[in-house]
């Protein structure tokens, strides 16, 4: 059996996930030259947002149907609180301190955003189950579930939505200019607060999006889910260039990829067996990432700059 | 004392300029402050509660204990900084400027750590009823201070209420004034006696048997420092380490000497060998950080690398190559040689790429190093590193017939093991410091520096940055590479897991980062403070229990808040952190800056 | 501002004051330790990582040797001696372990430790025991090599004398499942996964050896990392190789998401593992994905004991976090060991315990190695190398959303 066709849906599923998440780094980036390290946690957050509209706000019984939506709105809803929050009360504070100093906010943002979870909502000490959409699909020689379909659909919608509204939108072509050159976008009567609140708040939504997939493809989510994922979402918005929206997501689709290929099929390649299988497939994504930036030091789509430190 | 109760949060409204927010003369407010003080620190010696339980014995009328002995030294400073402020002839120096900002601070300083104990007590006993009137004595009589502290003037002429008020409060005058020449004898006299104070609060803090008493001695510890800083005294001290450069460092190191002399209890000997292990990483990552610029967010690994190349050449019969077992001093280059090969191979391909592509690159690294550790076990990798099992059972190192493994007795002091490695690990820090100032001062150094500042420029001035940069970074590995050596005997062996990118405990790749910023980037002593600093709260926190890594991970958000440059700020960040942050006066800048370069030179 | 700020100020210092107030009382049901004169209060020191990573196992360790501290004191099991427990975090970190090990064997009240989870933190720990002549009892250490030396497949050889383990050994698990799956369940072709960490590695090298022994076939292996989530590969993977039988060495985190979409993909093939994953949890997030899977646990089942009923009901009832499942009874009974030992010094010693701390605690080890008692796991007693005798090992398979015992054996 050619099990190819089904590897790659299996990577370009994951790379979705990870693309979704690569949006949030990319845009607060692209604006604040920051690495909110937190993000992952805001991922995080954002399905436990989901979990409790499903659990503790829906009457029991509620289809799918319903209740997709309204878990999207809810885990949104949280997740862009939680960005909002870090930017204005952690970030904000530090804008003009050196620039490490973000980085160890983010990593205290990241553990104390973890022990509340797990702390404060009930049963989040071991993983709770997230209710999924399980029926399967067979297409051709690749089996895919509804999970899958609403991950890829949402991907989509999302990119599409986000492109138009870089583009069209007057906030949008403010963000743009924004990234270009803050000092003079303030002085043309950008508010760039505004901006960067809403790099954070479409980041965070975004990240409750994959949350919301990620729950219903796996069946459960737990309160350190954010760190590795939050972990190959970065890698993959530098490896897509980061700052450059279209990156992410390419950046996470050739990651997801890369990582399921490899953990697939290096271990066939006559002197690598031992070298093969899921456990060295993160080190082979990072061979990736490494060359591809030897080659193309800006990332895949990512414009070069003449100076970025 | 129940009207002065009522007092303090009653009444808001500004008053004019010669009183403070709370409306009584000056005379009556510095009166109140050293009554107050000295309450407090008599109120120490009662009981304040009635049973054990609580950590400490706080239920002996007599003399203080535990958390007691906390409030005890608040309001004895509270009082002596008043004292002064009388102008009481001896004590001028401890408040050069003659400000009020000090006895605020240890005012506050004493209040926050009585209460502290009082609500721990209530909150951990179960009520208010635990308190015997001792208790309530002494959180009465650390408000008195307050109270005089808060109806002195403020130094600032502001007269606008609410935040701008208490902050004129707390804020140091711009002009101290310039201290008097003193002999060099008597200079070295202070240091000596302040490096020694030093240890003194340090090991007390390292000893500090219960998370309760860490608590209360940060507080008195960042209220003290600060309340010297506004006074002045932390300027005039470090002119004088200014002055006396090579003393202090030779000071610094006896003191580092004499700690594990002063514990009799080799589990602070232990933490102590891990502070120092932490923090010499933290300094090899600070040239990396500090003085390159370069992020790296898998330094961690160097220090696997080191530790397993020591591991390996140990003669552990778990190493694969068994046989083999160098002498320390061979084994400690060697990892030292293996963690600068992959420093060079890192960093040859990659240190052409700027900024933030760099850092996912090491982090990437950081992974891979962990990851393919983990692998090779002959299983799913070649067998080197017989993988998840890690390399156990090293032996303890032998020098000369010393073994580290055996508890000696050193002239009526008892070394245990951990005492021993510490002593090594001092060595090694030593080393790694030299090297380190060596480095800083040298032609490379401000050729670091210039690439860190601007790398643009650097390069057109003629600094080849990419051979630089190869030599920071093949250097910093070198050095986590040696601490790694130590630190794979002092573990009794090495294992993957604690060289990831980021966890709860140190070291890993971003708490090594972290000690690095908090402490203050670029100098010697912020990465070793920020790691000891690191390593002790969460250590000393468990008594949160399971809310120990919350707290911890809110410290950190808080402490970058307050103090983004880090502990202990370097003189050139600084400046740079308040040109672009807010108007700073000038002429102040110039007279820290000035000093230190002519004695440089000196 | 400043008004508003006061305000906050006050009311949070008054409602404080009320709450405290309100449940004050001076609450005198604490152990009366000081007063008798012959009452002496010992510690037994805990060590798992409590906080992060593995920590609901962890906690689990914890309040398992709890329960067994709270019972002795409750039953007086050692007349005028009252046990506390000091349980210390090692994050599952080998060098927190080890300073954890110089804090317990620097405490003089301390008689012995039980812990800690990870075998990579036990490796760290057993010089500083030996050397402070301590006993140390792991509820849940699990590699041949802590008792029975490098070379414990030809020559075992104990290295550290005060190591005691009441789990088994991957090798004793390991044999066991490889036989009830080629004989038992009948299967031929199995599919071996581990997560690379000493315990999931370990146990599926042997099952993996011992299953081609039997004359099965092993199709293939794979490794995964702990804390991956998506195995679309792996079950590709596996779904392609044709196996009847996913043998996974490792915990209930990731097995828990490699049987939902195993299951998932189509692939109705059970996933058979080792006790790590014997918890609930792993049936509440697999949900009826695990219906049909397996597990080796040690001990007789539960149920079949009233003592281990009553540790479970105790554990629910006093509301502890953490998963008892896994480790939690292996850890009661490594704490009720220290303390029988304590008694059998005392009776030895003439009813009296010895008073320097260091005899105790040497007299502990020399007692604790001649355990012979019943606990809620079945028979505490352990051979010459620190091994538990207990080789009772017990066959669970989730049906019906639970885990039903359908073999015991004893391993050889």
């Amino acid at each position: 059996m050619n099990t190819l066709p089904q590897q790659l849906a299996n990577g370009l599923l994951l790379g979705s996930m990870y693309g979704l998440i690569a949006i949030g780094y990319t845009m607060v980036y692209g604006i604040v030259q920051l690495i909110n390290f937190a993000h992952g946690e805001i991922f995080m957050t954002g399905a436990f947002g989901a979990l409790t509209v499903y659990f503790y706000v829906l009457p029991d019984g509620t289809t799918m149907w319903a209740a997709v939506p309204l878990m999207l709105i809810g885990g949104a809803i949280v997740a862009i609180l939680v960005a909002v929050g870090a930017e204005r009360f952690a970030y904000r504070p530090l804008r003009q301190a050196p620039r490490l100093a973000p980085l160890i906010t983010a990593i205290g943002l990241s553990l104390a955003l973890q022990e509340v979870v797990r702390n404060f909502y009930p049963g989040a000490d071991k993983a709770r189950a997230f209710p999924s959409l399980d029926t399967t699909h067979d297409i051709g020689s690749v089996t895919i579930k509804d999970a899958d379909i609403f991950l890829i659909l949402a991907a989509v919608v999302c990119m599409a939505s986000l492109a138009v509204f870089v583009r069209r939108s007057r906030t949008g072509r403010a963000m743009q200019a924004t990234a270009q050159d803050p000092d003079t976008a303030q002085l043309m009567g950008i508010d760039t607060n505004r901006i960067i609140v809403i790099a954070f708040a479409i980041g965070g939504f975004f990240a409750a999006v994959a949350a919301v997939a990620y729950g219903l493809k796996y069946g459960n989510v737990d309160y350190r889910m954010g760190f590795l994922m939050g972990l190959k979402a970065f890698t993959a918005a530098v490896l897509g260039g980061i700052g450059n929206i279209y990156g992410a997501m390419l950046g996470g689709i050739v990651l997801g990829i890369a990582e399921t290929l490899a953990s697939a099929y290096i271990d066939e390649i006559p002197g690598m067996q031992q070298l093969g299988g899921q456990s060295w497939a993160n080190v082979w994504a990072f061979c990736l990432l490494i060359l591809v930036l030897l080659f193309r030091p800006q990332g895949l789509l990512g414009e070069r700059v003449a100076d970025r430190a | 004392m129940t009207e002065t109760t009522k007092t303090p949060p009653a009444d808001p409204t500004p008053a004019p300029a010669p009183h403070g927010l709370i409306p009584l003369p000056p005379a009556a407010a510095r009166a109140l402050l050293l009554l107050g003080s000295v309450a407090t620190a008599a109120s120490a010696f009662l009981a304040w509660t009635w049973t054990a339980e609580f950590p400490g014995d706080l239920t002996i009328t007599g003399y203080p204990g535990g958390l007691q002995w906390l409030t005890f030294t608040a309001g004895v400073l509270t009082a002596l900084l008043t004292l002064a402020s009388y102008g009481i002839r001896g004590l001028g120096w401890l408040l050069p400027a003659r400000n009020n900002a000090p006895l605020v601070l240890t005012a506050i300083g004493g209040f926050a750590v009585t209460w502290f104990t009082v609500i721990a007590i209530s909150a951990e006993l179960g009520g208010l009823a635990n308190l015997e009137p001792g208790g309530w004595i002494a959180a009465i009589a650390s408000l008195i201070p307050l109270i005089g502290a808060f109806a002195l003037p403020q130094d600032g002429n502001t007269t606008d209420g609410g935040k701008e008020a208490l902050k004129a409060y707390i804020a140091k005058p711009d002009r101290i004034p310039a201290p008097t020449p003193t002999a060099p004898w008597i200079q070295r006299a202070a240091i000596t006696a302040v490096t020694a104070l030093g240890l003194g609060v340090f090991t007390y803090g390292i000893d500090t048997e219960y998370g309760e008493l860490f608590v209360g001695y940060l507080i008195v510890v960042v209220f003290t420092v600060w309340a010297l800083h506004t006074a002045g005294l932390l300027d005039r001290f470090s002119h004088l380490i200014a002055g006396n450069r090579s003393f202090t460092l030779a000071m610094g190191f006896l003191a580092a000497i004499a700690f594990p002399f002063t514990q009799t209890n080799d589990h602070y000997a232990n933490i102590g060998v891990n502070i120092l292990i932490f923090g010499t990483v933290a300094l090899g990552l600070n040239i990396v950080v500090g003085l390159a610029g370069l992020l790296d967010l898998g330094y961690v690994a160097f220090l696997g690398v080191g530790a397993y190349t020591a591991a390996l050449v140990s003669g552990s019969e778990f190493s694969k190559f068994s046989g083999v077992q160098f002498p320390f001093w061979a084994a400690a280059l060697t990892g030292a040689a293996a963690s600068l090969v992959f420093g060079v191979l890192i960093g040859a391909p990659t240190l052409r790429l700027r900024g933030d592509y760099l850092a996912i690159v090491t982090l990437g690294f950081g992974e891979i190093f962990r990851i393919a550790v983990n692998n090779m076990d002959g299983d799913s990798g070649p067998d080197i590193t017989n993988g998840p099992n890690g390399i156990p059972a090293i032996p303890d190192l032998d020098f000369f017939g010393f073994d580290f493994g055996e508890t000696h007795d050193l002239g009526g002091f008892t070394l245990g093991r951990f005492a021993n490695y510490y002593l090594l690990m001092v060595l090694i820090m030593a080393i790694v410091v030299l090297v380190y100032t060596r480095a800083a001062d040298s032609r490379i150094g401000r050729s670091w520096i210039a690439i860190r500042e601007d790398e643009t420029a650097a390069t057109a001035m003629g600094i080849n940055g990419f051979r630089v940069k190869l030599i920071a970074f093949a250097l910093g590995a070198a050095l986590a590479g040696l601490a790694g050596t130590v630190s794979a005997h002092v573990t009794y062996s090495v294992v993957p897991t604690p060289y990831q990118f980021a966890g709860s405990t140190p070291p890993n790749s971003a708490f090594l980062l972290a000690a690095v910023v908090l402490g203050g980037m670029g100098t010697v002593a912020g990465p070793l403070l920020g790691a000891a600093l690191l390593y002790l709260l969460p250590e000393k926190l468990v008594f949160l229990q399971d809310k120990s890594l919350l707290a911890f991970g809110i410290a950190l958000i808080l402490l970058m808040r307050f103090r983004p440059e880090g502990i202990i700020a370097n003189r050139r960040r600084q400046l740079e952190f308040h040109e672009t942050g807010q108007l700073d006066v000038p002429q102040q800048t110039t007279l820290t800056d000035e000093p230190a370069v002519t004695k440089a030179g000196a | 501002m400043r008004q508003r700020s006061l305000v906050i100020l006050t009311s949070v210092l008054t409602t404080g004051a009320l709450t405290l107030t309100a449940c004050g009382s001076r609450d005198d049901s604490g152990d009366k330790g000081g007063d008798s004169g012959d009452s002496t209060t010992l510690t037994i020191g805990v060590d798992a990582p409590l906080s992060g990573e593995n920590s609901t196992t962890g906690l689990g360790i914890q309040y398992g040797a709890q329960i067994a501290v709270d019972d002795a004191n409750k039953n007086k099991l050692v007349p005028g001696v009252t046990f506390k427990l000091k349980a210390l975090d090692d994050k599952a970190q080998p060098a927190t372990g080890q300073s954890n090990a110089t804090a317990l064997t620097g405490d003089d009240t301390v008689v012995g430790a039980v812990g800690p989870l990870n075998s990579g933190v036990a490796q760290t720990m057993q010089q500083v025991f030996a050397s402070a002549d301590m006993v140390q009892i792991s509820p849940s250490n699990t590699a041949p090599e802590l008792t029975q030396g490098k070379n414990w497949q030809t020559t075992k050889e104990r290295p550290y004398k005060t190591y005691f383990r009441t789990a088994t050994t991957d090798e004793l698990q390991g044999s066991f499942a490889a036989d009830y799956a080629y004989n038992g369940l009948k299967k031929k072709k199995a599919f071996v996964v581990d997560d690379k960490q000493t315990y999931g590695a370990g146990l599926a090298r042997i099952f993996n050896a011992k299953f081609k022994e039997l004359g099965g076939q092993v199709v293939a292996t794979d490794h995964v990392n702990t804390g991956d989530k998506d195995f679309g590969s792996l079950v590709t993977k596996i779904k392609n190789s044709g196996a009847d039988l996913l043998y996974y060495g490792g915990q209930y985190d990731e097995s828990s998401l490699i049987t939902k979409q195993l299951k998932d993909a189509g692939v109705k093939i059970p996933l058979f593992g080792g006790d790590g994953m014997f918890a609930s949890t792993y049936i509440e997030t697999a949900g009826k994905a695990s219906e049909g899977d397996l597990v080796t646990s040690v001990g007789v089942p539960a149920d079949t004991l009233p003592a281990a009923k009553q540790f479970i009901a105790t554990y629910k009832s006093k509301g502890y976090k953490g998963d008892y499942g896994a480790y939690g009874a292996y850890s009661y009974d490594a704490a009720t060991a220290i303390i029988n030992a304590v008694k059998a010094v005392k009776d030895a010693n003439g009813g009296k315990l010895p008073t320097d701390s260091k005899e105790l605690r040497s007299k502990v080890v020399d007692a604790v190695q001649n355990s012979n008692f019943d606990g809620i796991s079945g028979k505490v007693s352990f051979d010459q190398y620190g091994d538990t005798t207990n080789k009772q090992l017990t066959v669970y398979q989730v049906t019906k959303g639970e885990w039903k015992s359908v073999k015991t054996g004893t391993a050889d």
